[in-house]
């Protein structure tokens, strides 16, 4: 095997490009998420940014359930099985969103 | 033509335009009634928001700091020898600014006769008060001794200048300035006022401003207390000194003793009994105070 | 005659000022039961109350009802630990005014009316609550 350093340091970049790029990005704002619905691979992570003036977390129901953020803050959740998801806020049960896991 | 066209455009453009808040919804002169029951306190005889004889640092009406609130009363005072009606209105600023004008009937009844005036010899004043709050909120600050400042003034001027000077009055036209500090202690159910007044007012000014024994300004004190027996109903009492400017007649300390009915943020009634002692060769000027106000 | 309304009103002020006894105000209001009860019912008042319902749109009530239970047990001095969100935290984003947290005592005030707390014990409680306005009103 010649070098395989270059192809796991490209490896390595692709993913850590994905986490930070806005298509498993989700902001919390005006008590919403932003987008409201997204579609992502199997075993990838979303990060949700509280860009709020509100306190947040985030569940889906038999999943998992998150700690609070405070606006300014960010977690990230990995979503390890197929299917559509919705992920509600405890404090605010008004927000949703789905999530297509493929 | 065109001037009318132009006007009715201008118009329709004020009438609709929200002006100055984060909400659009909220209009430019917001009569919100948005304080609690009673924080107003009620109109006192000179015609500023407070008890009955004295100013307090409460702001009249129920307009919060984001609106404003009117209100009106009027009030009699009738004693053995005089009788006092007083009409006036009152204008809360944003819960920081109050205006205020009084207008005062001063009924000598039959001692105008005896002092050769004319039986139902009346003085008359105008009185244009303003306030402003300092510091502290009375109602929540319940976690501090600091009371709710403010400051205030009294402009008074008297159409009885000649009778005035014959009494050793040196002017009919004379300012007042207060300072008064209010203290509600919730937990107490008792609110507690005290204000320091700079006068030369004879009689409140119903005769006139210094005397041929002082005529410089001099310091008074203004006590009130009240006690909330319910939401609409609070008794208590107050206690206001006076100068002695005139050679002519003593003046006493006034004290009364009131209970206060606030029916709604639309009206409250007050009844006392006050004691304004010596009032011109007549002692024991005790009887009954009974005061309307009406508030937008 | 002059002294001794000067004595009638300390004596007044005397009797209004409680002795500097225990802190009773949590079993004088009537214990958890009551706190419970008057939380359900000022609750279902702010929601019936035009001018402030819409606070509460995006709210989760259920929870809301349960904090309040027992930061009023906390704050009237009972056998309580309040771990929700700081006061300040919890409504900044709602930028609230006077006049909001005004009418919340008002429907305050009635729930406690209809839970039969005596007048005099609700203003020791509102006594307690008043000061969150600093915290609680932004705008």
């Amino acid at each position: 095997m010649k070098n395989i350093l270059p192809a796991l340091l490209l490896l390595a970049s692709c993913g850590a490009a994905l986490a930070a790029d806005p298509a498993h990005t989700v902001i919390q704002s005006g008590r919403a998420f932003h987008p409201a619905e997204v579609s992502i691979n199997r075993g990838e992570a979303l990060t949700f940014t509280n860009n709020d003036e509100f306190i947040h977390q985030i569940f889906v129901d038999g999943l998992f359930d998150s700690d609070e953020r405070s606006p300014g803050e960010n977690l990230t959740e990995n979503f390890t099985q197929s299917g559509t998801f919705e992920v509600h806020c405890h404090i605010h049960p008004k927000m949703k969103l789905i999530v297509h896991v493929k | 033509m065109r001037f009318r066209f132009g006007a009715s455009i201008l118009a329709g453009f004020l009438l609709s335009t929200p002006a100055m808040a984060d909400d659009q919804s909220r209009p430019m002169v917001n009569f919100d009634e948005g304080r609690l029951l009673a924080t107003g306190g009620v109109s006192a005889v000179e015609g500023e928001g407070g008890g009955g004889l004295a100013p307090w640092a409460l702001i009249t009406g129920y307009g919060t700091r984001d609106g404003v609130g009117v209100t009106v009363h009027h009030t009699y005072v009738g004693l053995p020898d005089y009788q006092l009606l007083t009409p006036g209105i009152a204008v809360g600023l944003f819960d920081r600014l109050e205006l205020s004008y009084a207008w005062q009937a001063f009924d000598t009844e039959a001692t105008g006769a005896a002092l050769k005036l004319g039986q139902g010899f009346t003085f008359h004043q105008n009185i244009f008060g303003a306030k402003l709050k300092l510091i502290g909120d009375a109602v929540y600050d319940q976690d501090s001794w600091l009371p709710q400042i403010a400051i205030g003034l009294q402009h008074k001027e008297n159409d009885r200048g000649a009778i005035i000077a014959a009494v050793g009055g040196k002017a009919s036209v004379g300012t007042d300035y207060y300072l008064a500090a209010t203290k509600l202690f919730l937990a107490e159910s008792l609110l507690t006022s005290v204000a320091l007044r700079a006068t030369k007012a004879n009689q409140f000014g119903i005769l006139g401003f210094g005397g041929d024994r002082h005529d410089i300004y001099s310091a008074q004190l203004e006590t009130s207390a009240a006690f909330l027996f319910s939401r609409k109903f609070a008794v208590g009492g107050e206690f206001r000194t006076k100068p002695n400017n005139l050679g002519v007649a003593r003046e006493d300390a006034a004290f009364d003793i009131f209970a206060a009915y606030f029916l709604n943020k639309d009206l409250s009634l007050t009844a006392a009994y006050v004691d304004l002692g010596n009032i011109v060769l007549h002692d024991h000027q005790d009887g009954g105070y009974l005061s309307l106000q009406a508030g937008l | 005659m002059k002294p001794i309304f000067g004595l009638l009103a300390m004596a007044a002020i005397a009797f209004a000022m409680p002795a500097f006894a225990a802190d009773t105000l949590y079993a004088d209001m009537g214990g958890q039961a009551v706190i419970d009860r008057l939380v359900d019912v000022s609750v279902d008042n702010y929601l019936a109350d035009d001018r402030i319902k819409t606070i509460f749109d995006e709210s989760n009530m259920d929870r809301i009802r349960a904090e309040f239970k027992v930061q009023f047990c906390q704050v009237a001095g009972g056998p309580c630990v309040y771990t929700g969100h700081d006061m300040t935290a919890a409504h900044k984003g709602l930028h609230l005014t006077n006049a909001d947290f005004n009418a919340v005592v008002e429907d305050l005030q009635a729930a406690m009316n209809t839970c039969d707390i005596p007048f005099r014990v609700q203003n020791r409680f509102l006594a307690r609550l008043a000061p969150y306005q600093h915290q609680v009103v932004t705008r």
